[in-house]
């Protein structure tokens, strides 16, 4: 228990998943990661009271049936038929939103304790997008295994890829070069095709139609030769396990030109004063905040934790994360900009330098388990499988959403109601992928 | 600078035309070939694909396209035996529209006969929809909120998205409907004005697709509230959602019967 906890002091959980009747705990230590083997019997020892970061994910196997003992307070995440108490405060008004939005965006509740205009509490309630995704794993083969997997949240390509990555360490088997570097490239390409989605979605929200316009004018053009690169508009159906399916003709020089333009563009919108004077200073997540938490990729780099998985990752070449110090909205906005410049940067670099070779190699039914993590825009996606004559005999994700909504709650306390959709916005986190 | 860039972009929407064809590097929808259905091609797309789009009923072969994903592995693998529609104008009004069925003695597509004609009420010159998540993985959401771009336009045909449904016109819906949402859908079309209509976008709004043995999803739109207009794709590209509107408002001829583009 020492170990687990000195891991968990040092550094941050990445997963928590029942295997039988126990738990596994797989936490990141630096750039190490160690695996722990808790409880027995459908029961564990809780950590949440000590280490905060291990709340929902306690809660979360406590709703599925195990028991996290001495956990100060078990209430559900994803199941609606068992009792849910908001947190309720005397004397204070309150905001229901949701689950039905008024813009074009997933379903969740959020329960806002305000003081006039400003927020004293909120908290997230979802559990909206639970489709049992995790159930319907065990049984299938590699391909519908990679169809429910590409579902998993709104980054399929990450996704797929940590899926994909894990079932071939499971064999002991690697994806041909060629394969290799087309996965990355479409990978690096997600990430901008993302980025700009949150950038074009804050520009939106504080009423900026130009940048807004011209951001979503870039981001439409660039899904286009994401669409070329792999047939679908979002990568879909591109990954297999043992490497990808096609390998299209993306416009290189088209990209290379989409990348100067926006080297232009989004320095300069982010300078705006309309666009300072909304971002700047609000949504704070403190550094503190975000290790305590454990929250992940430019929530947690925009916070001034410089982790990012591809630092890992010897295909890409001298790579630097992009950080921020700021923690607020407008520190997040300038990430996602930057790492959009970097990831066209990479995403050119690779298909530029494409090893010869085969797209896949087959690979036999066999058994094994092994996990593996992604670095997608939104942080850390991670899966774990277990295979059994080539079929999933267990099989475990995690969304990088599920580990940073409640930097939302943090970021909204003592800001007006009014900020939450930009604060909300900063994040863009997936609903459905922390509700699997 | 601003004012000159906008000029040197220029005009960015797209003619339907061209937003109705399914660009040349992407796969569009599967269509049976029915010469190429021997014996073993049919044991061969029952055995390849990874959705469980194709069946067989007797004495008749078929593919559900609410059921594909449009990996477009068949075509590759067996294109004698499945071609390929190239075109977006895939919504329809009755949901047997979206299944092809080949007569296998005969070597034909039984024909399900002429489609019910869309509701005049809804036939206005302007639609307000409100979109609800019900499940879906923000994908479909997201091609919802592209046909609104400057390239796709709906504005240009009347269309908008409306922030409540007591503004709304219609629903789009996407998702194979979660339990945990399916009250909130219900209240929602509740609280449209009538007369209302009903899209579901996507597979899995039409029928749960790769989700559809969950037993934490209803699976299927029409399941909780009644459907107008369905638009497959995984996710339909903007220009098929556009073409489902333009179907609802009446202001088009459904083109898939049986499956088939017709």
């Amino acid at each position: 228990m020492d170990a687990v906890k000195e891991a968990l002091r040092e550094g941050r959980p990445v997963a928590l998943f029942p295997d039988g009747e126990g738990v596994v705990l797989v936490a990141e230590v630096g750039r190490d990661v160690r695996v722990f083997h808790l409880g027995e019997g459908r029961r564990f020892p809780s950590l949440a009271a000590e280490f905060p970061a291990m709340d929902w994910w306690e809660r979360a196997l406590w709703e599925r049936g195990y028991t996290p003992e001495g956990h100060p307070n078990p209430k559900p995440l994803r199941r609606h038929d068992l009792p849910f108490a908001f947190r309720a405060f005397k004397e204070l008004h309150e905001v229901p939103v949701g689950p039905v939005h008024a813009g074009i965006i997933e379903p969740g509740h959020f329960r806002f304790s305000v003081l006039g205009e400003r927020i004293v509490n909120l908290e997230i309630r979802l559990g909206y997008q639970h489709r049992g995704l995790l159930a319907l794993l065990p049984g299938k083969g590699p391909e519908a295994a990679l169809l429910l997997v590409e579902r998993a949240g709104s980054e399929p390509l990450a996704h797929a890829l940590a899926f994909a990555q894990a079932w071939e360490e499971a064999l002991g088997r690697k994806a041909p070069p060629r394969a290799h570097a087309l996965r990355r490239a479409a990978l690096e390409l997600e990430r901008a095709f993302g980025h700009l989605g949150h950038l074009a979605g804050l520009f939106t929200d504080i009423g900026y139609a130009y940048g807004s316009t011209q951001v979503g004018r870039i981001r439409a053009l660039l899904q286009g030769e994401l669409d070329r690169l792999t047939g679908h508009r979002y990568g879909r159906n591109f990954l297999r396990v043992g490497g990808v399916w096609r390998e299209g003709r993306p416009d290189l020089s088209a990209l290379a030109l989409y990348r100067e333009e926006l080297a232009r563009l989004l320095p300069r919108l982010l300078k705006h004063p309309q666009v300072l004077d909304r971002m700047r200073y609000v949504g704070v997540v403190r550094r503190v905040e975000a290790e305590a938490l454990g929250f992940v990729g430019p929530t947690a780099r925009a916070s001034g934790v410089a982790r990012d998985l591809r630092q890992d990752d010897p295909a890409y070449l001298s790579f630097q994360p992009v950080v921020r110090q700021g923690g607020d909205v407008l520190a997040r906005a300038q990430v996602y900009a930057e790492e959009t410049l970097q990831a066209l940067d990479y995403a050119l670099h690779f298909l530029t330098h494409l090893p010869e070779g085969p797209l896949a190699q087959d690979l036999p039914p066999g058994d094994g388990e092994a996990m593996a993590r992604v670095e997608a825009g939104r942080g850390e996606v991670f899966w774990f499988v277990r295979v059994a004559g080539g079929k999933v005999a267990l099989a475990e994700g995690v969304d990088p959403s599920f580990k940073n909504w409640r930097a939302l709650e943090l970021a909204v306390r003592g800001e007006g109601l009014p900020d939450f959709p930009l604060c909300n916005k900063s994040f863009d986190l997936s609903y459905a992928g922390n509700d699997l | 600078m601003s004012l000159m860039q906008t000029l040197r972009i220029g005009r960015l929407a797209r003619s339907l035309e061209d937003l109705l064809r399914v660009p040349d590097h992407a796969f569009g929808y599967p269509l049976l070939r029915p010469e190429g259905l021997t014996e073993e091609a049919q044991e061969a797309l029952l055995g390849l694909c990874p959705s469980g789009a194709f069946f067989r009923e007797g004495r008749t072969f078929g593919l559900d396209l609410a059921r594909c994903v449009g990996c477009g592995r068949c075509a590759l693998a067996r294109p004698e035996a499945v071609g390929e529609m190239k075109r977006l104008e895939v919504a329809v009004t009755r949901k047997e529209d979206l299944v092809q069925r080949v007569d296998l003695e005969r070597g034909t597509f039984l024909d399900p006969g002429p489609p019910p004609p869309p509701r005049p009420e809804l036939a206005l010159p302007t639609l307000a929809f409100r979109e609800v998540s019900a499940g879906d993985t923000g994908l479909a959401d997201s091609e919802v909120a592209l046909a609104g771009n400057p390239f796709n336009d709906m504005g240009r045909f009347g269309f908008s998205v409306v922030a409540s449904p007591r503004h709304a016109d219609a629903l789009l819906v996407t998702g194979p409907v979660s339990r945990n949402m399916a009250e909130a859908l219900r209240r929602t079309y509740e609280a449209v004005p009538e007369p209302k209509g009903v899209v579901a976008v996507g597979n899995e709004a039409i029928s749960g697709g790769v989700f559809a043995g969950s037993p934490e999803v209803v699976g299927g739109v029409d399941r909780v509230v009644p459907v107008d207009v369905y638009v497959p794709g995984d996710p339909p590209r903007p220009g098929a959602i556009l073409f489902g509107l333009l179907l609802l408002a009446g202001r088009v001829r459904q083109r898939l019967v049986g499956g088939v583009l017709r």
